[in-house]
């Protein structure tokens, strides 16, 4: 089966804590105006992955999406809301669930974009056919940048903005360092952009392998990191980054080579264990950051109560991205293309405070840098946030390039 | 350089080694009931999952249950499905296979979720051997020691045992066995179940090791499918050599060109099937020709 409605549920979540109050508070009450013929629910795409080693996270970014359904009360405008959630299966399932998605069940916008590779296939499915589309979880830089266009707006932050973010904090480990990539989009694009960073500031590169995706046995990497020394092992292994380290921990490596990555997401950590986690990454949310905001923190106490566990970084990505796109169709008040990327383009989130920038559809974001703990109390606290990057706000804008750097060239909708 | 290709050969021996214990039970199933199970995979990653879920509740000990219920398992599904595949194509039994290959991973998604259940080895096992300039950690030493084992035992059981001996006339001519007075059929639902629980055995051994999540079934089942075509469908020493060449082959492509480290065995499988079309060890199977 490849599509899920969650409209059967709709009453079961509704009495979520205070999810009603929160959808008032955000404006969601006043009355709809919409075109005759659309009448009946708002329906609204969502593509992420159901199988494969990413599912993990896609099922957070669900939970995420179904808290922000719920908190404006699976209604915009007056009218009940519907979101159906087709699979990634691979790049080109990815592509023809998107067509299926406008074509056949006549969505008005879509959500998700697991994986890298499939968001830019499903970017280019936006643009032909003139469909908004809010990528809740891929980090390509080329994305926002080169590939760009006014139906695709973005939340995570690119690859090479978090590595420009990342790479000085690294770079107090030494400058000798190993780069362990899989061998795709994400992983290439990891690769590529601290390269350049590293030869800029002078270090080394002592080893450099591309990975095959999926791979399940890393023993062979490991004995050649060992025998390279770095001071620093740079990884981009996306869904295989729990297989990793579970045999970097068994080969008795962890605690001599730092390790760290950009972009991972709780749920890899949290299938490696306490007795062999280890590294140095980056996150856009952790559920315990003290500095979280007070919706940010009702969103985690819905999550515990709807799902029975901590809400993850994906469950916040999921979330944000979610009452992005609810928040303009609000605004927008019709449920028109032109009119909710318009609206996207406007919206500003009253209680997180984050948009899109206008020239390029890119959620600006500030990163955390997160350490795994010395000693793990259970098994879902992993994390000290030893800072978030950039330190100052304002800074921003500038972290995240200039239009010229990052080369989105957007082509009229 | 010296030192590392040692410690790569040494690696590659013992990651050769998990990949028999993957493969064998898929060889059994095969030579001895003429069944393409796809579902191979499956059953390893219910190894695993049962491996962890026992050792959860009651501790290591409990763990050595896991291959006992996935083999309870296999037999039941035998009886149910695999058996009215024993007179039909070959083709058939493959795409029965996959069908519940895939049933059995949505289960695993089901009962126990997307997410990767966390799993390391027992710390009397975590740590390293360093000889000279050979890296072995004690827990894949300890895997090898086990698949030896088991190699060994199963061996000696087909060689030896009257049992053994039914099972192998069984699989080459069921029809004078069972004009002989032998009931054939539980004895091959005993095999099924057999094969099932080698390959649970591997997936509670690669726990530690591999993410187990529902998506594990799908490590396992490739190399165990070129192993045993590269060994010679349903050849029993022929699973393990290629085993520990795949291994050997693996690491050194890891080693020397990393990129091509996933494609590597399906080349190797191809170079040897251009040279022994019926793989190192292979008889001719007049059902199959």
């Amino acid at each position: 089966m490849t599509s899920t409605s969650f409209a059967a549920t709709r009453r079961q979540v509704l009495g979520t804590a205070g999810a009603v109050g929160a959808g008032a508070a955000t404006g969601l009450g006043m009355p709809f105006i919409r075109p005759a013929a659309a009448a009946g629910p708002i329906r609204i795409g969502l593509l992420e992955a159901k199988t494969g080693s990413i599912a993990a996270q896609s099922q957070y970014l669900v939970y995420g999406t179904k808290i922000a359904l719920a908190e404006i009360g699976h209604k915009i405008g007056g009218r009940p809301v519907e979101l159906l959630w087709y699979d990634e299966p691979s790049t080109q399932g990815a592509e023809q669930n998107f067509r299926k998605l406008v074509k056949e069940e006549k969505v008005v916008a879509i959500l998700g974009g697991t994986l890298s590779s499939s968001a830019l296939a499903e970017e280019a499915q936006a643009q032909e056919l003139k469909i908004p589309y809010v990528c809740n979880n891929a980090a390509a830089t080329e994305m926002t940048g080169k590939n760009c266009n006014s139906w695709t707006f973005r939340l995570n932050t690119p690859v090479d903005v978090q590595a420009r973010m990342f790479a000085p904090f690294l770079m107090g480990y030494g400058k000798k360092w190993y780069f362990l990539t899989a061998n795709y989009a994400f992983g290439q694009d990891i690769a590529k952009s601290f390269k350049k960073l590293l030869k800029a500031a002078g270090g080394t590169i002592v080893g450099d392998d591309t990975v095959p995706l999926n791979t399940a046995d890393y023993s062979a990497y490991i004995l050649k990191i060992r025998a390279a020394k770095p001071d620093m092992v740079l990884g981009g292994l996306a869904g295989d980054l729990a297989t990793c380290l579970k045999q970097w921990d068994e080969m008795g490596m962890r605690g001599k080579i730092p390790f760290s990555e950009i972009a991972i997401g709780d749920t890899d950590l949290w299938a490696v264990g306490p007795k062999a986690a280890t590294g140095l990454y980056t996150s856009l949310w952790w559920y315990k950051n003290p500095a979280n905001t007070p919706a940010e923190k009702r969103m985690a106490a819905d999550h515990l109560k709807m799902f029975g566990k901590p809400a993850a970084d994906k469950s916040w990505m999921g979330w944000q991205a979610a009452r992005s796109l609810f928040q303009s169709i609000a605004a927008a008040k019709s449920t028109d293309p032109h009119a909710i990327v318009a609206a996207l383009e406007k919206w500003h989130d009253p209680d997180t405070g984050v948009s899109y920038r206008g020239f390029d559809h890119q959620m600006l974001l500030s990163n955390l840098v997160v350490q795994v703990k010395k000693k793990i109390p259970n098994k879902w606290d992993y994390f000290d946030v030893i800072a978030t990057v950039p330190k100052n706000k304002a800074d921003l804008n500038a972290v995240y390039g200039t239009a010229a750097e990052v080369g989105c060239h957007m082509p009229p909708a | 350089m010296t030192s590392l290709l040692l410690s790569q050969a040494a690696n590659g021996l013992v990651l050769g080694g998990l990949y028999v214990l993957i493969a064998i039970g898929l060889s059994i199933i095969f030579g001895l009931l003429g069944i393409v199970n796809f579902a191979h995979g499956a059953f390893f990653a219910m190894g695993a999952y049962f491996g962890v879920t026992l050792y959860s509740h009651f501790g290591w000990p409990a763990v050595l249950l896991a291959p006992v219920l996935v083999g309870l398992v296999g037999m039941a599904l035998e009886r149910l499905l695999i058996h009215h595949l024993y007179d039909k194509e070959p083709l058939v039994s493959l795409i029965v296979t996959f069908a519940l290959a895939l049933m059995l991973e949505a289960a695993t998604r089901m009962i126990w979720g997307g997410l990767g259940l966390p799993f390391n080895q027992p710390s009397f096992l975590s740590g390293i051997f360093l000889w000279g300039p050979v890296l072995i950690t004690r827990y894949r030493f300890a895997v090898f020691v086990t698949t030896v084992a088991i190699l060994v035992l199963l061996w000696a059981f087909l060689r030896f045992t009257p049992y053994g001996r039914i099972l192998r006339a069984g699989s080459r001519d069921p029809e004078m066995v069972g004009l002989l007075g032998i009931r054939l059929p539980r004895v091959l639902t005993a095999v099924f179940g057999l094969g099932c629980a080698i390959a649970a055995i591997a997936g509670v051994l690669a726990a530690p090791l591999w993410t187990v999540d529902p998506t594990m079934s799908e490590g396992a089942i490739m190399p165990a499918f070129v192993i045993v075509t590269i060994g010679g469908l349903g050849s029993f020493p022929g699973a393990v050599i290629a085993g520990l060449l795949v291994g050997e082959v693996v690491t050194m492509t890891v080693q020397f060109a990393p990129g091509a480290s996933g494609a590597v065995m399906y080349i190797f499988m191809a170079l040897v099937l251009l040279l022994r079309p019926r793989g190192l060890l292979g008889e001719r199977w007049e059902r199959f020709e």
